[in-house]
């Protein structure tokens, strides 16, 4: 059944289909179908069950497909022909009110999946910290409902003193090529992490990577660091991410870690410089994403970093789970009632005052 | 959250389009901006100033917002929407010139040097001094 007259202008009016189609003529078959399987343009008639069939993802035609076949069962050419000019009508702008509407509701559809299977991803992210001897850790993690690219990865690496890796990341952008982005970084920066020296090194290959594998306009800020256990000894590589902030045990000024270099994904190189730090028993690092200081009021004010650090001082000398609990709570009164417009991360780390391991040389 | 832009020609020798971004420069809107200026570059434009004076803030949105307009003003435009751009590699010293931002608020400034955009960028204190270098 062909649609009616007029139903390929209807849909794409700035394209004549039947002259996309035309050049095929004499040595493929290729038809156009509408979202609801019409053929609105064609070379042959119908198709037949073998032809290649490749679906229009995005346009004024998405939902239809294309089909190309050969009477030659042995040529590979039908593939990617029904693959290229799937692509580039695809890329057809979408003018037509009716279809504006049809291309947004599939697009909000896809994105609500794509929403579903992040929380789903979440849940197998373990909000459980690793149990680390002599270290207390906490961790906060609310998702938005929309926006939002936060991931953050807590692991005991395998290797002498089994270290503790920490990773906090937040892809910049919103929609399906964010959460697409996210799903491919984060196994991709805990198997940079493993098989790399060290935390600098790690986001040095990530951003090799994202940048010679993937085209992409999007952005990931990322933070590694690695503790040494059995020192408190940490070391921080930064790649455009929000600065950590340690929180000193013995009462004197909290400071910013500052230092790093430019986000992955961007420039070719990132030439990141490790900083380090020692945790001494009841210091605390903290980390977080921008979900924490770019949080708004109602009134259009932004929680910003002085208010993170009024957080923390509220609770100074508290637990890991006080401080991420107190800065959670005011944001969250900050914000008002409102769904949080960004994902929120927080993740603190304390050098316990007394040492858990403690070995005695007999009984 | 809102931003106005408002766009303003420099007649001359050397003519310069100013982009004025007035408001806060996040995930709601960052994708109008880069359409505003792929228009521009359509139009003809081939020397931006993006003024930030009345920027208050800018979220993480805003810097893919930033390199995609380096890239279009570079001439680039992407095959396609989700093909995007390919990284720069700016090096000291290859700092493009199509796109300058002047009069940046220190919040702005901030989330630039922290995220190394700003090596992307001549920024210059406010308009009339980038008009005058250009």
């Amino acid at each position: 059944m062909t649609a009616p007259a007029g139903a390929a202008e209807a849909l794409a009016p700035d394209i004549d289909l039947e002259a996309v189609v035309a050049p095929f003529r004499g040595s493929l078959s290729v038809v156009i179908e509408d979202p609801d399987g019409r053929p609105i343009a064609t070379t042959s008639g119908e198709a037949p069950p073998s032809a290649t069939s490749v679906a229009i993802r995005s346009g004024p035609l998405a939902g239809g497909r294309v089909r190309v076949w050969d009477e030659n069962p042995a040529s590979r050419l039908g593939g990617a022909v029904a693959e290229s000019l799937a692509v580039a009508l695809g890329a057809l702008p979408v003018t037509d009110p009716e279809a504006v509407r049809l291309a947004a509701a599939t697009t909000r559809r896809i994105e609500a999946e794509l929403a579903h299977g992040r929380r789903l991803q979440r849940s197998f992210v373990s909000l459980v910290p690793p149990d680390v001897p002599g270290f207390e850790i906490a961790a906060h993690y609310e998702a938005a409902r929309e926006v939002g690219g936060d991931f953050f990865d807590l692991f005991r690496l395998r290797r002498r003193g089994r270290p503790l890796s920490i990773v906090i990341a937040d892809v910049t952008g919103k929609g399906i090529a964010a959460a697409l982005l996210m799903a491919f970084s984060r196994p991709l920066l805990h198997a940079a992490i493993d098989h790399t020296r060290g935390p600098a090194e790690a986001l040095e290959r990530t951003n090799r990577i994202l940048v010679d594998e993937r085209r992409s306009s999007l952005f990931i800020t990322a933070l590694a660091a690695r503790l040494d256990v059995r020192n408190g000894s940490l070391s921080v590589a930064n790649a455009g991410h929000e600065p950590p902030m340690i929180v000193p045990g013995d009462g004197s000024p909290v400071r910013f870690l500052l230092g790093g270099g430019p986000l992955i994904g961007a420039f070719g190189r990132l030439d990141l410089v490790e900083i380090g730090v020692d945790l001494a028993p009841g210091d605390l690092v903290l980390f977080y994403t921008d979900g924490v200081t770019d949080a708004r009021s109602p009134h259009g004010e932004r929680f910003d970093e002085w208010r993170l650090v009024q957080a923390v001082e509220s609770v100074r000398g508290g637990t890991s789970a006080e401080v991420v609990d107190a800065i959670a709570g005011s944001v969250g009164a900050f914000q008002g009632c409102d769904e949080v417009a960004d994902d929120i991360t927080i993740v603190a780390i304390r050098r316990s005052v007394r040492q858990t391991i403690r070995r005695s040389g007999g009984r | 959250m809102s931003l106005e832009t408002t766009i303003e020609q420099v007649e001359g020798a050397s003519p310069v389009t100013i982009l004025a971004l007035d408001g806060e420069l996040d995930a709601s809107n960052f994708e109008a901006v880069i359409d505003t200026v792929r228009g521009l570059y359509e139009g003809g434009t081939r020397r931006l100033l993006l003024d930030l004076a009345d920027l208050r803030f800018m979220a993480s949105s805003g810097l893919v917002a930033l390199h995609s307009i380096v890239r279009i003003m570079h001439g680039e435009p992407p095959p396609d929407a989700d093909a995007g751009w390919s990284a720069l590699h700016a090096e000291l010293g290859d700092r493009q010139t199509e796109v300058q931002l002047c009069a940046p608020q220190a919040a702005v400034e901030r989330v630039l040097t922290r995220t190394g955009l700003d090596r992307l960028f001549v920024v210059h204190a406010d308009r009339d001094t980038a008009i005058a270098a250009w």
